[in-house]
């Protein structure tokens, strides 16, 4: 329906720029050819001779395009060779004036956008990779496309601005990632990006417009209700708006922010393993920050200061604020809170002193970065996290002497990879995160013993018969086949594989951590976490029926008829011979 | 170990090795080919062939594929013989000779690659 239409526009366009250049054209050949056929050729035996249509018609093709292939099929009068010189000019003028046109044509911004609108939905419709949709392509935007590109997931991709669609046509992504320059909340281009595509996954709103965002969520909503919406809203009115419907996450970038903060300050075990799953760079896996307890300055009082603040606040962290004061009417906090810019007075106001650390969480980088100036003079022990807001800045945050540095736009980013490409991941730390540490550090610590100091590699395993032919036939066959037998090594039965089975995702229930005895059912999705060729393994285990009675026995079964047969006659005897001499001797 | 891996090792290594042995030298010179050579070949492949049914992995499957070819080749060779020997003792003439030996060939690369995938299947699971 919607390529029709972009089709319809190309055609309609290309015929209302046309039209005058092809009656011209039309009609000097008319005139031309017609007039050939009238003009009297040489004498023949008496008889004056003229040229049929068709040979005018051949002559006047070769002669308006100025190819010029002399006097054909034989010489010309004079009274032709005048006629011919006629021809010549108005048909080249007739041909250069339609080229021209052409060329016009292909120049005119409409044409060119309505071609760019049909190739990409062109593109879009003809792809049968699964593909996700995303609606703004800033800094949180073409940070997840670099993810899903690592992730080797396509991405169709809509942005209002054409520098930022220019830049994406420059970048080297894995995988091809068509890209428009278009209203994302219009309809006809949701439609024209595949929002009923069968192989869409989700779509994701990530334009910095809270009201564009629900408004592309509500259209996405109503031309394909099935399809998973994730949408980034910092207002908390859109955001119950969203939550009430299903199939729709809301991503709140401050809330975010404010939690991986807390997690930071107050939970610093369980944001070292956050990062790790994500893979930041330089973070090694038991090896959380040393972050000082007590008091903390909260530089910037807006949205975001606030979530911060009444994040800290309700898990019992003592946050005094400072606050330029420009509209934040709002002064829900207890204490004073300094109003002034955070430079060195307003610093020294609030404590700087005797403070356990600072957050500069001012949505301007020049002013966090002075800030950042200003505390290293006043005390440079104090722990100190910085908010970066732009992407371009990153060189300079990096340069600065901070202990941490946390860009929204990358932890957005990164929270809406994880919601698309392992779901059950974010599970698992919010599940720990309502958790007592121990459990945290017990995991650290498992991951730890598996992984060792390579970077995790995670995957999910789907229990059905394509993916795990030999489990889903063991379990078809009242089998049981648990988490412990399946990170068994298969080359020796007392070693593990080099992983860590995480979640379960049974039937829209998640079970955490499972036991290593804990019973697997058909269906399920297995999260695991361990190092790339342990899934090599794991697969081999899943879809060969003896290696997966050897992890689950650790007996090696016979394999023809013949030694089946002989393994049931002798029993015990065969038995002994049969089984891998390797058993666990605990 | 395993006693199964030994019996059906012995038997594959076995049938490549008394094939090798049979389709060694020249084309034509019957006295260089042995016919109980070929019979035995046949013999060791059919075991190996009994052995490996009943095998549910896909390595199973391969080998299973790979042994069938090399005793439809090898089988075919001893028609072949049986067929220009009317008398029952005595070698065939030279083209039969040709004939018998170019299919024991065949065979010998089916045999060939069955032994890869046993060997190779071993050195993978590494037990």
């Amino acid at each position: 329906m919607t390529t029709t239409s972009d089709l319809d526009r190309v055609g309609m366009i290309l015929l209302r720029y046309m039209r005058r250049p092809l009656f011209v054209l039309l009609f000097v050949y008319s005139v031309g050819i017609i007039g050939m056929v009238l003009m009297p050729g040489r004498v023949v035996d008496g008889e004056t001779t003229h040229m049929d249509l068709f040979h005018a018609f051949y002559f006047f093709t070769y002669t308006a395009t100025t190819t010029g292939f002399g006097e054909l099929p034989n010489g010309f009068s004079d009274e032709q060779r005048l006629w011919t010189i006629f021809c010549l000019y108005t048909g080249a003028i007739a041909w250069f004036y339609a080229i021209g046109s052409l060329i016009n044509l292909v120049q005119n911004p409409h044409f060119i956008q309505s071609m760019d609108g049909f190739r990409f939905a062109r593109k879009v419709r003809r792809n049968a990779e699964p593909f996700v949709i995303l609606c703004g392509f800033g800094d949180a935007g073409s940070l997840l496309a670099r993810g899903l590109s690592d992730h080797r997931m396509r991405a169709v991709i809509l942005d209002v601005d054409p520098e930022r669609i220019k830049a994406l046509g420059v970048r080297d992504y894995t995988v091809a990632m068509p890209g428009l320059c278009a209203d994302a909340s219009a309809p006809k281009h949701l439609l024209a990006a595949g929002v009923e595509h069968p192989a869409c996954r989700a779509l994701v709103t990530l334009t910095n417009d809270d009201d564009t965002n629900l408004k592309i969520a509500v259209m996405a909503r109503h031309l394909n209700p099935r399809l998973r919406v994730i949408c980034r809203s910092t207002s908390t009115r859109h955001g119950a708006t969203l939550r009430a419907l299903d199939n729709v996450t809301v991503v709140d970038p401050f809330m975010i922010f404010a939690q991986l903060l807390y997690w930071v300050i107050a939970r610093s075990e369980l944001h070292n393993l956050n990062a790790w799953f994500v893979g930041a760079p330089g973070v090694t896996l038991g090896a959380p920050l040393r972050v000082p307890q007590g008091e903390w300055i909260l530089c910037g009082f807006g949205r975001m200061g606030h979530r911060i603040h009444r994040c800290l606040h309700d898990h019992g962290i003592g946050v005094r604020v400072i606050d330029p004061g420009e509209g934040s009417d709002e002064t829900e906090t207890e204490g004073d809170p300094v109003l002034a810019q955070a430079d060195h007075s307003a610093l020294e106001a609030a404590g700087i002193g005797d403070a356990a650390g600072i957050v500069a969480a001012m949505n301007r980088d020049a002013d966090n970065l002075s800030t950042l100036l200003s505390v290293n003079e006043l005390n440079p022990d104090v722990f100190r996290i910085v908010r970066q807001n732009s992407h371009a800045n990153q060189v300079v945050f990096d340069a600065a002497r901070t202990d941490l540095v946390l860009q929204h736009s990358l932890t957005t980013a990164r929270r809406i990879l994880k919601l698309l490409i392992s779901p059950l991941i974010q599970e698992l730390i919010d599940w720990l995160a309502q958790r007592e540490p121990t459990r945290t550090e017990a995991l650290v610590a498992r991951l730890q013993a598996a992984v060792g100091d390579e970077p995790p590699h995670l995957w999910s395993v789907r229990l059905n018969p394509d993916e795990a032919p030999a489990v889903t036939r063991l379990l078809s066959e009242e089998g049981m086949v648990t988490p412990g037998a399946l990170c068994r090594d298969a080359r020796a039965f007392s070693q593990a594989l080099p992983c860590e089975m995480l979640a379960i995702r049974r039937e829209g229930q998640s079970i955490m951590l499972p036991d290593a005895d804990f019973p697997l059912g058909a269906g399920d999705e297995l999260l695991f976490c361990g190092v790339q060729a342990a899934e090599l393994m794991l697969q081999a285990t899943l879809h060969n029926p003896y290696t997966l009675h050897y992890v689950l026995t650790g007996v090696d079964p016979p394999r023809g008829y013949v030694f089946t047969w002989l393994a049931d006659r002798f029993g015990g005897r065969c038995r002994g011979n049969t089984s891998n001499s390797r058993h666990p001797r605990t | 170990m395993n006693f199964e891996r030994v019996v059906f090792g012995f038997f594959i290594i076995l049938t490549l090795s008394l094939n090798a042995a049979f389709v060694a030298h020249g084309l034509e010179a019957a006295a260089h080919h042995n016919v109980w050579i070929l019979t035995l070949a046949i013999i060791a492949n059919l075991v190996a062939i009994g052995l490996r049914l009943g095998d549910r992995s896909e390595t199973g499957a391969l080998l299973l594929a790979s042994g069938l070819v090399a005793g439809a080749l090898l089988i075919t060779a001893r028609i072949i013989w049986i067929v220009t020997v009317p008398s029952g003792w005595g070698v065939p003439e030279v083209g039969a000779m040709a004939d018998i030996i170019s299919i024991a060939r065949g065979a010998l690369v089916a045999n060939i690659i069955a032994t890869a995938i046993l060997v190779g299947d071993t050195l993978l699971s590494r037990r």
